[in-house]
């Protein structure tokens, strides 16, 4: 990188070429106003910024020049003055036309003092306008519960425009005609529900002004506090920026000064947090009477459960306890959760809601049995080729889909897409293959095969590893003429993948619960892990990503809320890692513990007889609802600790209130290991108690000292022993911005250590992954996210605005199918599996293969789950619950 | 006289073939949407979709491009399309008047085509031949020194 001199209001300041006069100039501390200028929306290597808005101009004394600061890259010599008489005159004039087809509408904008338009202008001194106002006039037609779009207010900075297409890249938006008419309108200017607009909030938060803001706020001032937080839904671990007034969140914007979600956020981030000042939230403890539920004090349910606990460990021995704990709870609770559970109950019997999607702990007796990301999210947009299987990160990973369409828009990286069903990814893949249901392993198997015979892998992978040639010799089986046979995928477009996929460059390859959730899902993970490893790269490159579901499925499984593992993924087993712990903890039980559905299996056969659910509703997101009820009714005791009275805490004895993510400290671990805070943003609502500190009184309760005062204490002590997370203390937690030209800076990201990579070859069990269809359920159907809903769906139910926009339970028909079983768009019908029945409303797309019908799950009024029966994975234990053979039935109106 | 067919139905394959004769390049753009627009005589916009699938562009962003042009139609357009000069020169000579004639004996507004799809009313800022002011194009071939009794003859001759 080469050194540029320039002057800068008649100082010597030195920058790098490449750099544009506005970068160098806040660098130094110079102030130029802006509009139109994002930096996250500058791509790399590309034009730093349109530079549509004008407002930035500063003069070059060498030339007279005025030119854009945010356009113009610095080159020796200039002398740049930002703030000269010509300067302030011509950008006075700038804003004022702005302002003159600008609406008066300032006292009641709900942009108010947040308007960028309005601060420029107070900056100038600019007071009523000069020219003939000409307003622009337009009509508000979107009708969604999220974005309402002025454009009367709009001032044609494209920023929502480059926002839509650069950044989430969906596209919805563009400009529509010319000159003085010309806005920012979707296709055939329908109203945004009607568009491919997907609500994500990344246009709200980046408009200047108030042509888009959000719809139906809960407060329509400026708010007066800002807290840094994270995101509580999916395990992209977004850094969100929650707006407090009055003790109250009132908006949730995405964090402008995070490299990795770089201003963006998804519907769920953006306007699913109300569920926090739901009126549904527990306010105090309540114990089980004969009539209903009792609210106590936190004394007296503490004596119940301690008296409880105590008689079954006293009577039945440690073991007959089990612990579910949270993928949802920060990484100092599931610390506290699993001492709690192996020093004060002695037992190993915990486990984590993240088995539901597929346990993201790598190994299981030396075997790859799940992959742990290999590299942060960053670097995936690096990679020059991304293989997509088992995962339609759109829905389920907002944030990594949007680095994937990044990728490809913006960075022209290949995209092989595997799925069968038709997403908002195809469109953006070089390669699609579609293979049918179920055949993943043996697609895989067969890339693995062309590899070899054509030499495409890593040479040294023949010398150095030992297993190579038992391993080239698995996948002989898997010739051409069987892969095309079994998968459907016509052999030419798999040598075309396989090609692309092993000789473009870096490789990122991703998955997601299509693989761990179906059946034959460990087999299916090895077979690409082993393909990750031929190809050779991941470690050096971009690596192997494995999607997780839930906020913090990675920390608790990190933290040892496992029944296998300690913190730190140490054997339990093994006396050597017991030791770094039993020093600190004191006796910990050796022999591995059940995962939650051993427990329930456990608990129905009446040999486990107490269990804690923290945080995890199962009723509702396990499969087989009718079972998990009767397994969990038939407990002696259920201490169920959570946020609202879910369908499970209704059966349980002592149900204790927790404190929202909003409302408590700690860190989250996001799928690719980077470290996430939490601050606190309100006081939690009545007598509800962060979770970490109801594990502290509750085992201090029962006789247990953990001498902890804050979750900051308990980070501590991670920071010792775990060494996965050596050196993450509160040290590294991100200041608040103080002024404006701070707010510009970057806030670096902070990962925990990667754990021990685990690539290597396994040879994969063969078998036929799916369940013949017969006459009486002939249809498969396939489960997968909602965009709009979320996990077992108790927060997004509560987030008014999220319900709002999706009332109903859809399933997706594909047209043929819904021709033959002459099925109209909208129409209400009952989805039938051998394990239960549920209805929902019809929706007919050309997505899908003859056969497949789609639903995505959670969907509200109906749990899909009901339509599963429990089968679990051998190795992972984790339940298959991606596809399950149905019929459908319409039920007419008339009936 | 090379007319435009208005065809009534669109044949959404022969899109297909369009952009993929053009390679499927998103620089091709203009070209794939000018073609389309000399075969139907405009760019239907249930087109639009087609062509984002085909040469990977947002649908929106084609949407930009075709009405920032003012080459490019969204409507089906007359057989026949008359386009009077409203620069200054002919301003001074009459176009104003020469416009609002035509409006009156076609029944149609600047801008609108005749329910028959036989005429489309258009106006230009200026085609450069002021000296035979003031000026109308009917069909590519500019008329100069129009009076009402030329707009009779053309619209007649047209109706031949």
């Amino acid at each position: 990188m080469q050194s540029v001199t320039i002057s800068l209001n008649g100082r010597e300041v030195t920058g790098e070429s490449g750099m544009t006069i506005l970068e160098l100039a806040r660098r130094e501390g110079v102030y130029i106003p802006t509009i139109c200028y994002e930096p996250h929306l500058a791509p790399t290597g590309g034009c730093p910024s349109i530079s549509s808005c004008r407002v930035c101009i500063v003069e070059d004394e060498r030339t007279g020049a005025l030119v854009t600061s945010c356009g113009t890259f610095i080159v020796p010599g200039m002398i740049i003055n930002t703030a000269s008489p010509r300067v302030i005159e011509r950008r006075k004039i700038i804003v004022e036309l702005m302002l003159a087809s600008h609406p008066d509408s300032c006292l009641v904008c709900l942009k108010g003092n947040r308007c960028q338009l309005r601060q420029v202008a107070a900056e100038l001194g600019i007071g009523l306008p000069r020219f003939q106002r000409i307003p622009l006039v337009t009509t508000i037609n979107d009708a969604n519960p999220f974005i309402k779009r002025d454009l009367s207010k709009c001032i044609l900075c494209a920023k929502c425009i480059r926002a839509c297409q650069e950044l989430v890249v969906e596209g919805a938006v563009d400009y529509f005609r010319r000159g003085f008419v010309a806005r920012p309108a979707t296709t055939g200017d329908v109203p945004l529900e009607k568009s491919e607009c997907t609500f994500c909030g990344t246009c709200v938060a980046m408009c200047p002004t108030g042509a888009l803001l959000e719809s139906q706020p809960s407060y329509r001032g400026t708010a007066g506090t800002s807290v840094r937080s994270t995101c509580p839904f999916c395990g992209c671990g977004c850094t969100i920026k929650l707006k407090v007034k009055e003790g109250r969140v009132v908006r949730a914007i995405p964090d402008n000064a995070d490299p990795v979600t770089r201003g963006t956020l998804c519907v769920k981030g953006s306007y699913g947090f109300d569920f926090i000042h739901s009126p549904d939230r527990l306010t105090s403890p309540l114990v089980k009477a004969d009539d209903g539920f009792k609210a106590v004090s936190w004394e007296e349910a503490f004596d119940v459960i301690q008296k409880e606990f105590n008689r079954i460990k006293g009577e039945h021995g440690g073991n007959s306890l089990g612990v579910f704990g949270s993928s949802k709870c920060t990484n100092e609770e599931n610390y506290l959760l699993q001492r709690f559970t192996r020093c004060v109950l002695g037992t190993n019997n915990i486990d984590n809601g993240s088995r539901l999607w597929g346990n993201p702990s790598h190994t299981d007796n030396g075997e790859a049995v799940g992959v742990i990301a290999t590299n942060c999210a960053s670097a995936l947009e690096k990679a020059d080729a991304i293989l997509v299987i088992g995962a339609d990160p759109t829905v389920s990973a907002p944030l990594v889909g949007y680095a994937i369409k990044r990728a490809v828009k913006c960075l022209e990286a290949k995209l092989i897409l595997i799925d069968p069903r038709e997403t908002r990814l195809s469109m953006f893949a070089d390669i699609w293959l579609r293979p049918k249901v179920g055949t993943d392993l043996i697609l895989l198997n067969g890339m693995a095969r062309i590899l070899i015979d054509e030499h495409l892998h890593n040479e040294e992978i023949d010398r150095e590893t030992p297993e190579f040639k038992a391993f080239a010799e698995s996948v002989a089986a898997y010739t051409a003429a069987y892969v095309e046979k079994a998968t459907g995928v016509p052999y030419e477009d798999l040598l075309k993948a396989v090609r692309r996929y092993a000789t473009v460059g870096k490789v990122a390859t991703i998955y997601g619960h299509g693989l761990s959730l179906s059946p034959h899902g460990t087999e299916t993970i090895k077979a690409l892990t082993n393909l990750a490893f031929l190809v050779g790269k991941s470690a050096q490159g971009t690596g192997l990503y494995a999607l997780q579901k839930e906020n913090n499925a990675q920390g608790a499984c990190d933290m040892g809320a496992l029944p296998n593992l300690l913190p730190g993924y140490e054997q339990t087993s093994d006396l050597k890692s017991r030791r770094i712990f039993e020093d600190y903890w004191g006796h910990l039980p050796s022999t591995a513990g059940l995962t939650v559905f051993e427990m329930l299996e456990a608990a129905k056969a009446g040999t486990i007889k107490g269990m804690y659910v923290v945080g995890e509703n199962p009723v509702a997101s396990f499969p087989n609802t009718q079972y998990v009820r009767k397994a969990l009714s038939s407990l002696d005791f259920l201490v169920v600790q959570d946020m609202f009275l879910t369908e499970t805490a209704e059966l349980a004895d002592v149900v204790l209130p927790a404190a929202s993510f909003a409302e408590k400290e700690g860190t989250f671990t996001s799928f690719d290991g980077r470290v996430n805070w939490l601050k606190k943003a309100v006081e939690p609502p009545g007598l509800s108690l962060p979770d970490w500190e109801i594990i502290i009184r509750l085992a201090a309760a029962m006789g247990y000292s953990m001498s902890y005062s804050s979750p900051r204490e308990v980070r501590e002590e991670i920071r010792k022993l775990v060494p996965i997370y050596k050196g993450i203390g509160y040290g590294l937690l991100p200041e608040e911005p103080q002024d404006r030209l701070q707010s510009f800076s970057k806030t670096p990201a902070v990962y925990r250590k990667q754990p021990e990579k685990v690539l290597g070859l396994w040879p994969t069990h063969n078998g036929t992954t799916r369940e013949k269809s017969n006459k009486k359920y002939p249809f498969l159907l396939l489960t997968g996210s909602n965009l709009y809903q979320f996990g077992g769906n108790t927060r997004s139910s509560r987030a008014s605005r999220l319900r709002k926009f999706y009332p109903h339970a859809v399933i997706d028909i594909g047209e043929a199918d819904a021709k033959k079983l002459e099925i109209s768009e909208g129409d209400r019908v009952k989805i039938i599996s051998p394990t239960g029945e549920i209805t929902a409303a019809a929706r007919i797309t050309d997505t899908l293969p003859e056969g497949i019908l789609f639903m995505p799950s959670p969907s509200p009024e109906s749990s899909v789950g009901q339509l599963f029966s429990i089968s679990l994975d051998p190795v992972r234990k984790t339940p298959c619950t991606k596809s399950v053979n149905v019929r459908i039935e319409r039920i007419g109106s008339d009936e | 006289m090379n007319k435009p067919a208005v065809k009534s139905a669109i044949d959404m394959e022969r899109i297909k073939e369009i952009v993929m004769e053009c390679g499927g390049h998103k620089w091709a753009l203009i070209t794939v949407v000018q073609k389309i627009q000399n075969e139907f005589g405009y760019i239907p916009p249930e087109a639009i979709p087609v062509i984002a699938k085909g040469m990977k562009i947002f649908p929106s962003q084609i949407q930009g491009v075709i009405s920032f042009y003012a080459q490019f139609y969204t409507k089906p357009r007359g057989r026949q399309v008359i386009t009077v000069c409203r620069g200054t020169a002919c301003h001074v000579r009459g176009g104003e008047s020469l416009l609002e004639i035509l409006e009156n004996s076609l029944g149609i507004k600047e801008g609108e085509t005749t329910p028959d799809m036989e005429y489309t009313l258009e106006t230009v800022a200026c085609i450069g031949v002021c000296a035979l002011a003031p000026n109308l194009v009917m069909d590519n071939q500019v008329h100069g020194k129009v009076d009402p009794q030329k707009i009779e003859q053309l619209l007649k001759k047209g109706e031949a």
